[in-house]
């Protein structure tokens, strides 16, 4: 196609130029890219500290459970239910707890403690709570010994050997009240979870809430994290859905989601400012483009072009310099994000202690995600075509007899 | 046969604050087959007359009908088209596609046309040809001197196959020997093919070559003299 070839020469009548543009839109699309992916990367790995540590992906409840978190919320476990969720294509982990509020003391002290009672050795596949230990052993199913978080044993100045008494209220308002050895100090990250953890055993926070076979959650952690949405429709489809609610880890943490969005929000400004740039940068360099050529754009449509056939040429060069700047700036960060998501970076430094002291690991995986690559194609592009609207004005207003005079 | 009729035509620049009459009720015709040159001092309205007969500028009244069409009529798309496929366009500063080769600028036209591709390549070549620069096919413009670039233009006015050429100041750019040249191939393509040029000049020697000269002064045509 000729005219095809015409867009090909304009595009290189000026080499360094169409090349300069290319260039600051390949610059804008990588540097947007990694910091999308470094952002992205950083959120994914703390979303997944906390799924992992805690939530799960999914969790399921008594209707009604999550907005309000009695254990008279709580839901006759029988096996049939786990069997079922067991057998859910892409779920890994079934984890049955039951949770509730207590008070706990110890000598002089006394606070106020979450309770999980749980299976310690599904808990264990679903959030290496024994690699939480500091001291003392892991939970055993046949033991009644119990797990403190470290900074609620320090504060009740409590160690392993010791014996802690529980109080709270039960299932239907029964008193409980229980003597348990502490048998293991534990490590939480969070300094939230590491004030107020308990960990026992299912049957044995069971017996003490009085609310035999009775649990407030189960757990869930998928092999494939991306297909959430159509595991929990499946989830949807094999369970009683008046009577369980089935929620996705985002919906559980709105607010975590909604503190890590705030941090993200400078990485989106400066995205935004490089944007900005490039779009002023091709601007320029459009209305350069045009305005050399209004003679020449005078000379086609006199000797016979249509004014939409030339906008169309424009259009065509300007699309290819925007593509070249797209398709160049994926191809240069696409194996660094893929190299970097699979072999995250080791932290160092001060970052690193952060991390370590949030008992997570320092390592900084970039994320990749095909998202990232079509929003910024569409954002290139729709500033691409912003620009264009200046010469396409210009040529259909174009004077042909005025513009033959230049 | 006439295959221009121009009546009245009066082109009014500046209306509002001083006018100035580029032309000035101008009734002319031109017919099939001529060699014509208008002539006239400068700012007499020359390329405001070859702009309105080519329809790139639009009189402020009167018509003029092309082989029975009104062009003052018709809608700026159309007029375009109209230009495609009836009037072929020599510039004074050549104005060639500066990034099309020799063949290609003259190919354009007939792409713009829709002609198919084996028609397109023959008359491209005999028309380069016939304007001597059949071995210059493939050299953009800006390895072409001035008078070869003309000549090229020629080539493209001709492609079209228009019904007739308009020429502003055709040799205005060119040394003496290339605009001897020009001439010498518009009056052969006139002679031999009976292609119809229009054009206008201020220098002597070219219109000496016309056969017929149209003088303008301040928008009128003085004198029309066929030899
Ligand atoms: N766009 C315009 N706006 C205002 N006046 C114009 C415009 N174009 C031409 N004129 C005026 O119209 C008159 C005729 O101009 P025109 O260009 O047709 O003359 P010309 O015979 O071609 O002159 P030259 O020999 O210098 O090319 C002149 O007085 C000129 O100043
Ligand atoms: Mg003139």
């Amino acid at each position: 196609m000729n005219y095809f070839k015409l867009a090909w020469r304009n595009i290189w009548r000026n080499k360094r130029r169409t090349l300069l543009t290319a260039a600051s839109i390949f610059m804008a699309v990588f540097l947007a890219l990694l910091v999308r992916s470094i952002q992205t990367g950083w959120f994914d790995n703390l979303v997944n500290v906390v799924i992992q540590s805690y939530t799960g992906h999914i969790q399921i409840h008594k209707n009604g459970y999550w907005d309000d978190k009695d254990i008279n919320n709580s839901m006759y476990c029988n096996d049939s239910l786990l069997r079922v969720l067991q057998s859910v294509d892409n779920i890994r982990n079934v984890v049955p707890r039951l949770e509730y509020f207590a008070l706990s003391s110890f000598k002089q002290q006394t606070k106020g403690v979450l309770l999980i009672g749980t299976d310690p050795v599904k808990e264990d596949n679903l959030t290496h709570l024994s690699r939480k230990i500091i001291q003392g052993k892991y939970l055993q199913n046949t033991q009644h010994g119990i797990l403190v978080a470290q900074k609620l044993a320090s504060y009740l100045e409590i160690k392993t050997g010791d014996t802690l008494v529980l109080i709270g209220q039960g299932f239907h308002g029964v008193s409980a009240v229980g003597k348990f050895p502490v048998q293991g100090i534990l490590h939480f990250p969070s300094p939230q979870l590491d004030n107020q953890m308990i960990y026992m055993n299912l049957p044995t926070a069971q017996e003490f809430f009085g609310a035999d076979n009775r649990i407030t959650t189960v757990s869930l952690m998928l092999n494939n994290p991306d297909h959430i949405n159509q595991t929990v429709t499946l989830i949807r489809s094999v369970i009683n859905n008046d009577r369980y609610e089935v929620m996705r880890w985002d919906e559980m943490l709105v607010e975590v989601m909604q503190q890590l969005k705030a941090k993200t929000a400078g990485g989106n400004i400066i995205i935004a400012i490089l944007y900005m740039i490039v779009g002023f940068g091709i601007f320029g360099t459009v209305i350069m483009m045009t305005n050399e050529r209004i003679k020449e754009f005078g000379v086609v449509v006199s000797v016979g072009m249509q004014k939409t056939r030339l906008a169309i040429i424009v259009l065509v060069e300007m699309i290819f310099i925007g593509l070249t700047g797209i398709i160049s700036g994926i191809a240069v960060s696409l194996p660094i994000m893929l190299y970097y998501k699979v072999n995250p970076i080791h932290l160092t430094g001060n970052m690193a202690k952060t991390f370590i002291n949030y008992g997570i690991e320092p390592l900084m995986p970039l994320a990749f995600k095909p998202a990232f690559i079509l929003g910024n194609v569409i954002i290139v592009l729709i500033i691409v075509s912003l620009t264009c609207v200046y010469p396409v004005r210009k040529i259909f207003k174009l004077n042909v007899v005025e513009a033959l005079r230049k | 046969m006439n295959i221009i009729e121009i009546k009245n035509l009066t082109k009014i620049y500046d209306k509002e604050t001083i006018p100035v009459y580029a032309l000035n009720n101008v009734s002319i015709s031109f017919q099939s087959g001529e060699f014509t040159t208008i002539v006239g001092p400068s700012g007499s309205g020359k390329t405001t007359l070859l702009n309105m007969l080519g329809g790139l500028d639009k009189p402020t009244e009167g018509e003029i009908i092309i082989d029975h069409i009104n062009i003052t009529k018709l809608r700026s798309r159309q007029l375009i088209d109209f230009r495609l496929r009836n009037i072929g366009f020599v510039f004074q500063s050549f104005n060639l596609i500066p990034v099309l080769t020799a063949k290609e600028n003259v190919e354009f036209i007939m792409q713009l046309q829709g002609t198919p591709k084996g028609l397109r390549e023959n008359r491209t070549n005999e028309l380069l040809r016939s304007v001597g620069l059949g071995d210059r096919v493939d050299a953009r413009p800006n390895k072409l001197s001035g008078g070869q670039q003309q000549r090229v233009a020629v080539a493209r006015a001709l492609a079209s196959k228009p019904k007739f050429i308009l020429a502003d100041e055709p040799t205005a750019n060119l040394d003496s020997k290339s605009a001897e040249n020009l001439l010498e191939i518009m009056e052969q393509l006139n002679k031999e093919e009976n292609i119809t040029f229009i054009f206008s000049t201020h220098d002597a020697r070219v219109v000496a070559k016309a056969r017929r000269i149209v003088t303008l002064e301040d928008g009128k045509i003085v004198s029309d003299i066929a030899k």
